[in-house]
């Protein structure tokens, strides 16, 4: 679970090596090695384990530093899972004075609630006229995703599969073009796809504020709501989301929870969309071939072998774009989720060497499953630039 | 203390001060298992800053221990109590590459496997390659003498630095070398500032040189029944002028943990394998190829696979990338030695660790550029025991008295630092250690320049 004593061990079991320095989006901003990762485990054993450093808001705001990308735990030589010791760090320390209160009230009644879309656009002005949301904020869609979309979506021709879709918040208040692009493209493939009421949050925007009740009670509400569905697999279209239900979920109920059981049989049957189409095998052609296309992989990517080579292997085989990589296509964009709202200045400049990257290339679109990293490059890259998309937009013909 | 941490910030960006504990925690060691936390951590951004801080430490009689990427394995960059990092790693600009003569110039900060890709980018080749070059700096490499796998045929380091600019610890500034191959002028300064390990003073530039890549390599491995045929064929190999860009030994011990992390259907009851590398000109990399399967042959080789194709190649490069990891994954903790034979020793070293092994208690697995006798017995240990610790340093201890008996050295690409330097003596006896003394008096009369490390005697304790 996530409790620091779970990770004594991991923390323990660290060479030192700093392999990991080269991994990490800030440290290669700032090259400050106490905003590294080896920097940050030595501060969470100095502070939480040992007891050696007080465990006060200094440590907390280093440890916020971090856009938990888990980039460094994939390289990490010993396999030590840092993000989640940074995570039950954050857990630790989430009780004491300055943590995040605007953060903790939006993941608390907003995501977690799943408002709509116009109460939210209300309270964010509101928050905003008052100070306490920032004047930059994600603008949120005229209308949420799930208000509008069916319950359901009948497969043309016979059933190939029948799947459940998890609506993240990305999709749900920010880009519902994601869902109906995922709405058309999943049946025309012979997918049965529901769409259950009553879901909310993945809850990692919980967890990443180190807020385990919120998380869990968004756990429970994923489980309540998708445990009892006949169906070959949960689609999301946000890897976000599936890193937070396939592999962090089950360390967020307790280990002797009689649910746990349950909920790592639904983690299993996640897959992020394109993943899923790619194993399933795309007949029909969807084909855009004047456009050239370039794909940033999302940093949360780990928890599904698929999950960065399916759409480059999807869009060649079904619509014949112009493929193009871009230089890095595995750095970080800066977005970290909500991160860049909290250190625009070392967001902005990770953002900055993306944005050459993907400038160089001349593309018309970016594709990018995590709807964090869309909304912060269409941000930076404006109107002239090329559009970003999911890449189920490109199969739906949702062209630039 | 706000004091030190007031005057640092008239001599370089305050942003670039650092003196809160919480800051502090990420310097207090390098990859060993010492720490110590400094009084204040600086991070200069040119040769000047560098002077004038050095300058103010001097006059006050604080220590200053120059650090690259922290990933050292002697303990090199571990701080002393109250002393002052000085993080170089934002002096990272490559100056120059110089296809014409073979060159480059670099600030110490570089990153040596981003230079690597940078130089190679031009059909260029820097050899020396620490495990550890996705992140550590050419500083901290020639600070240390760092080498790498391909030492058997390229030499380390050391054989790469042409000249080098440093600052001493009065805050003047020293320059040795450049871009001629050749040099008969004066002391070599480059050479001495080469290994000390911050002692002396702060390397912060270096010039360096390039070699042509070589336009093919093969890769192929080789198990054996028994060590001694194993390094047998090593010698046979290399006398019989196969010159091998690599050539790395594991042991049983080694190869199980190994395939426990990357299985690669390698029989598991053999004593030795070996990984080794040809490269050069596409015809002579087919006859050493040839000439090497053909040598492990004579010597009894149980089995000799040459890659054929680049996957197979991939997957033997993937099991000597792999080495680091599954050791990482077996151990709580790890002790890397870096003791170096004569090649011909390689059997008697292994056996001695072996007995080593079993009189302390430890686990020690033993892998290691067996082409140049340089091994890397990892010794096993829980640093959350002084008792563990104790048995693995008693061991290391033993180890390095034992490659000394042998005729080698205590080091072959880590450096003395901190570990080691209780050894210094067994090596190099009294008058060699006073002349070393007196050597670093000379450059650094206070006193002031990484105190402990190589000559001992510094304040820098074991962790709790």
């Amino acid at each position: 679970m996530y409790a620091i004593d779970d990770f004594v061990g991991a923390i323990r079991h660290c060479l030192q090596c700093n392999f990991c320095l080269s991994a990490c989006p800030i440290y290669r901003e700032e090259l400050v090695e106490a905003h590294a990762p080896r920097g940050r485990l030595n501060l969470v054993e100095a502070a939480l384990v040992d007891q050696r450093v007080a465990p006060n808001e200094k440590v907390r705001r280093r440890l916020d530093r971090c856009l938990l990308c888990a980039s460094c735990a994939r390289v990490c030589p010993g396999g030590i899972p840092l993000d989640d010791v940074f995570l039950a760090a954050r857990v630790e320390l989430s009780g004491k004075p300055g943590a995040g209160l605007t953060e903790r009230f939006v993941v608390r009644q907003v995501l977690n609630r799943r408002v709509t879309s116009s109460l939210l656009k209300r309270s964010l002005s509101l928050a905003r006229r008052l100070g306490l949301a920032p004047s930059d904020i994600p603008r949120v869609a005229s209308s949420s995703f799930t208000r509008r979309a069916p319950r359901e979506a009948a497969p043309r021709g016979p059933t190939a599969a029948r799947v459940a879709y998890f609506v993240g918040c990305g999709t749900e208040y920010l880009f519902p073009d994601t869902g109906e692009a995922l709405l058309r493209v999943l049946p025309d493939h012979g997918i049965a796809v529901v769409v259950p009421e009553g879901q909310t949050c993945c809850g990692l925007p919980a967890l990443a504020l180190g807020d385990l009740d919120a998380t869990r009670e968004a756990i429970e509400v994923f489980l309540a709501v998708f445990a009892a569905l006949e169906v070959d697999a949960v689609v999301t279209d946000c890897t976000s989301c599936g890193h937070m239900l396939r592999q962090k979920a089950p360390y967020v109920l307790p280990p002797d929870d009689p649910r746990l059981k349950q909920l790592r049989a639904l983690s299993e049957k996640i897959f992020e969309v394109t993943e899923f189409l790619e194993r399933l095998g795309v007949q029909r052609k969807h084909p855009l071939p004047d456009v050239k296309v370039t794909y940033h992989v999302p940093c949360h990517r780990g928890w599904s072998e698929g999950v960065a080579a399916a759409p480059r292997r999807l869009l060649a085989q079904a619509t014949g774009v112009r493929w193009t990589e871009m230089r890095e296509p595995e750095s970080c964009c800066g977005a970290g989720g909500y991160f860049f709202l909290r250190h625009r200045d070392v967001a902005e400049r990770i953002r900055r060497r993306k944005i050459e990257d993907i400038l160089a290339t001349k593309a018309d679109v970016v594709v990018t499953q995590c709807p964090a990293c869309r909304y912060y490059l269409q941000q930076a890259l404006a109107d002239e630039g090329p559009r970003v998309l999911h890449p189920v937009a490109l199969l739906a013909g949702m062209g630039p | 203390m706000t004091g030190l941490l007031r005057d640092l910030a008239a001599l370089v960006d305050p942003r670039r001060v650092w003196g809160d504990v919480e800051d502090l925690v990420a310097y207090t060691n390098d990859a060993t298992h010492r720490r110590e936390l400094p009084a204040a951590v600086v991070a200069p951004e040119s040769a000047d800053e560098v002077a004038a801080v050095l300058r103010y430490a001097n006059q006050r009689g604080i220590p200053v221990i120059p650090r690259g990427a922290g990933t050292g394995l002697a303990g090199g960059a571990v701080p002393v109590s109250g002393g002052l990092v000085l993080d170089l790693k934002r002096l990272n600009r490559i100056l120059e590459i110089d296809h014409k003569n073979l060159t480059a110039t670099v600030e110490c900060g570089v990153v040596t496997g981003h230079f690597q890709r940078e130089v190679e980018a031009r059909g260029l080749f820097y050899p020396p390659d620490p495990q550890s070059l996705a992140v550590c700096t050419i500083g901290g490499n020639v600070a240390t003498r760092a080498g790498g796998p391909r030492g058997v045929k390229y030499g380390t380091t050391k054989d790469y630095v042409l000249g080098l600019e440093a600052v001493l610890p009065d805050g003047s500034v020293i320059s040795y070398g450049g871009k001629s191959v050749k040099m008969s002028a004066g002391y070599d300064l480059a050479r001495v500032f080469t290994g000390s390990e911050g002692t002396l003073g702060v390397i912060t530039k270096v010039t360096l040189r390039l070699l042509v890549l070589p336009p093919s390599r093969r890769i192929m491995i080789a198990a054996f029944p028994e060590l001694d045929s194993a390094a047998e064929a090593v010698s046979a190999l290399i006398a019989r002028g196969a010159e091998p860009s690599m050539l790395e030994m594991l042991d049983r011990i080694a190869v199980t943990s190994l395939q426990r992390y990357l299985p690669l259907g390698l029989p598991p009851d053999l004593e030795a394998f070996l990984i080794i590398e040809v490269d050069g000109h596409p015809a002579k990399v087919e006859e050493d190829c040839a000439l090497v399967a053909e040598v492990c042959r004579e010597y009894g080789v149980h089995e000799v696979r040459v890659a054929r194709d680049a996957a197979e190649a991939e997957r033997i490069v993937q099991a000597r990338r792999a080495l680091f990891p599954a050791a990482a994954r077996a151990a709580p903790n790890l002790v890397i030695e870096d003791a170096t034979v004569p090649r011909t020793q390689v059997p008697a070293m292994v056996r001695a660790i072996r007995r080593i092994a079993e009189r302390h208690q430890v686990l020690i697995s033993i892998t290691g550029h067996i082409g140049d006798g340089n091994l890397h017995p990892g010794i096993i240990m829980d640093r959350r025991f002084p008792e563990s610790v104790r048995r693995a340093e008693q061991a290391m201890a033993e180890i390095a008295r034992e490659a000394l008996n042998l005729g080698g050295t205590l080091s072959g690409e880590h450096g003395i630092g901190l570990l080691k330097a209780p050894f210094l003596e067994w090596e190099f006896g009294e008058a060699g250690v006073s002349l070393m003394r007196r050597l670093k008096r000379a450059f650094d009369p206070h006193g002031i320049m990484n105190p402990g490390k190589i000559l001992g005697g510094g304040t820098a304790g074991v962790r709790d």
